[in-house]
């Protein structure tokens, strides 16, 4: 008998009671200003976000908030500022040292300031190996909370997602909360 | 002492400083976690739909196993099963030797500490390293986890200051907080970049589309697999979920409850592997088969490791996670160490006041204090009922069964009230070692009753 079948077997001798699937219909969450909370949250999570003002050109909004950043990677055609393309690389490896990514997200979930984003790149550290972080999102690609986020998820395709909510952190050394544990030490969210 | 968790909390409550920072900071914990539940209306209904998304889906592991590895399968990944911890290590070895490889880069996961992974990969050969900052610091320091979700909480700034100094080469009598991180932060990035093979734990396994979800504050499970060629993911199999819906229950419980944040920065979803990679995943028993058949006690499979009943504990926090036994420490802990070895762990079944706090904040409402209690009325079957307290109850019975003695006896109880000092507050008393007794009442209720005295 292989490991899988005589689990499987166990599983099936020791299980009592077998209990229905809930219903999971719920009265969930709801914001009425969600680019107003959606901020807000984000903020509390260590984030930013930016509205884009009609008129306003994405890059110099890039720019004026980095200023110091000199290498800046994008595979987004849009994005004239970046200085490099990661799609172009040979090894993820050499993403290390990136000053800045920018980066499209997919929807943004206002409860808790995450964004959901689907690998689009060649490689997925692009969204955590540099030092700070810019994600743009439509702002009318908000969801109110998880439940709804998971529903929008249901027909969309990834191989890898993730929902981000700010920055790396961590507050393993007596609870002290430090930015830039281990991927951007910023995010900052451009609502266009 | 009675116990050992008695004897090592004295030790633990030794330092007072130390263990007055660490019921305060937890405590805090506890707080935000009710901050971020009283924010959401529907906070209770969220417990009551998690808890019976488990029940349904503990009492389905051998379809839903099944559909979580067809999915799997199809998504491209490789499936494997381990019956215990020496067939889940002996997996792991296989694959690294395979791929050649000299070191593994891992994120936390309380499953590989559950199988004492690291030390067996360690003697053959392999260089295991943590990524999570705090478990980064205990192995460098050769200690374990004294928390599930904050491991190094008992640890001091300046002690992780001084073994960075020694490991890390940082400025001497540096142990600001910031400063720290940093400096972990480049040299666990070199780390990263020269991993042979990743692995991480699951915090949620998905039977509808075959993909596992880890949620970290760091990105380290992230920045773990984004450069080797093989991630292996290793779940227990009561992490599996029926469907994504279900995830939009869990995800908005754990890190609310956990650390009272709306979410961890980072919840990751890896269905695929990338390309020109291999992602395998091993799907661990361990005697969770074994759990399902204690109808008492099956309920302890619903917890998602929130470390929720730690925080809220008056005993853990006041004691430490040192005290326990058993690696996970706090209420779950207690009844995980019972449902493994109760002859081995039955030690920590005292560290409870039954105060239930933990129960009333479980996130998938598991009944911890009440399994506590119950494991308690077992003791005496394992042959671990504490004499002294076995001794009192008989003695109780005596008087409980005669009224007359039992009045009598009530009748000359002031006399302790004048008997010297040594005779009351010996040995022979553990409760009177740290507290004053009670003075007894001149007239007993019975007596006041009958001369008409209680209106």
């Amino acid at each position: 008998m292989s490991t899988k079948d005589e689990i499987l077997s166990r599983i099936r001798k020791n299980t009592g009671r077998r209990y229905e699937m809930p219903d999971l219909s719920l009265e969930a969450i709801t914001y009425e200003d969600k680019v107003a909370s959606f901020s807000e949250i984000l903020k509390a999570m260590g984030g930013e976000a930016v509205v884009l003002e009609k008129g306003e050109d994405v890059n110099e909004v890039i720019r004026h908030a980095f200023p110091k950043a000199k290498r800046i990677g994008s595979t987004l055609p849009e994005i004239t500022c970046a200085t490099f393309n990661p799609d172009d690389v040979d090894d993820p490896r050499e993403l290390n040292g990136t000053d800045l990514s920018v980066v499209r997200g997919s929807f943004g979930v206002v409860e808790n300031g995450a964004v959901w984003l689907p690998r689009e790149t060649r490689y997925k550290a692009v969204y955590f190996i540099s030092d700070a972080l810019v994600i743009l999102l439509d702002r009318n690609q908000l969801v109110n909370n998880m439940n709804e986020a998971y529903q929008q998820l249901a027909c969309m395709e990834y191989d890898y997602g993730v929902f981000m909510s700010g920055p790396s952190k961590t507050a393993d050394i007596e609870q002290a909360l430090v930015f830039g544990a281990h991927g951007p030490m910023r995010v900052v969210v451009i609502l266009m | 002492m009675s116990t050992k968790h008695a004897g090592n909390a004295a030790r633990f409550i030794a330092n007072r400083d130390e263990e007055k920072w660490h019921d305060q900071t937890l405590w805090l914990v506890r707080q935000k976690r009710d901050k971020m539940s009283h924010s959401l209306p529907e906070w209770e209904r969220l417990r009551d739909l998690a808890c019976a998304i488990k029940l349904y889906s503990n009492s389905h592991l051998d379809t839903l196993l099944e559909e979580f590895e067809r999915n799997a399968i199809a998504n491209g990944a490789v499936v494997h099963w381990a019956k215990d911890a020496e067939e889940h290590n002996r997996i792991v070895l296989e694959l690294l030797r395979r791929h050649s490889a000299k070191n593994l880069i891992k994120s936390k996961s309380m499953l590989t500490e559950e199988c004492e992974m690291n030390a067996y990969l360690m003697e053959q050969g392999i260089d295991v390293i943590e990524s999570d900052l705090g478990e980064r610091i205990l192995q460098l320091m050769n200690l374990k986890p004294s928390h599930i979700v904050m491991p190094a909480i008992h640890i001091k700034r300046e002690a992780v200051g001084k073994m960075m100094e020694e490991k890390m080469g940082t400025e001497p009598g540096n142990s600001d907080p910031t400063y720290l991180t940093h400096a972990a932060r480049k040299n666990l990035r070199e780390k990263f970049l020269h991993a042979d093979v990743a692995m991480t734990g699951a915090n949620f396994a998905v039977a509808s589309t075959g993909e596992i979800v880890v949620c970290t504050n760091e990105g380290n499970a992230d920045m773990c697999t984004s450069f080797p060629k093989l991630h292996i993911a290793t779940f227990g199999m009561e992490k599996i979920v029926p469907n994504r819906e279900s995830l939009g229950v869990f995800t908005r419980l754990l890190a609310r409850s956990g650390t009272g944040q709306p979410a961890t920065s980072y919840t990751s979803h890896y269905r695929r592997p990338e390309p020109g990679s291999e992602f395998h995943i091993i799907i661990v028993d361990n005697g969770r088969s074994d759990i399902l058949a204690d109808s008492e006690h099956v309920r302890t499979l619903n917890c998602i490791r929130c470390g929720e009943c730690m925080n809220t504990c008056p005993v853990y926090r006041r004691s430490g996670g040192y005290s326990y036994t058993y690696f996970i420490p706090g209420p779950i802990g207690i009844n995980l160490g019972m449902l493994h070895d109760p002859e081995r762990y039955a030690d920590n079944v005292s560290a409870c006041s039954l105060c239930l706090s933990c129960s009333n904040v479980c996130p998938v409402k598991v009944d911890l204090g009440e399994q506590i209690y119950r494991w308690r009325q077992r003791l005496d079957a394992y042959g671990k009922a504490n004499p002294e307290k076995k001794l009192i109850s008989a003695g109780m019975k005596v008087l409980m069964d005669r009224p007359f003695l039992f009045n009598t006896a009530l009748k000359f109880a002031p006399i302790v009230n004048h008997a010297p000092r040594f005779l009351i507050y010996n040995r022979l008393n553990a409760w009177g070692q740290e507290r004053e007794l009670p003075q007894f009442a001149k007239k007993s209720f019975n007596e006041m009753w009958k001369q008409g005295e209680v209106k």
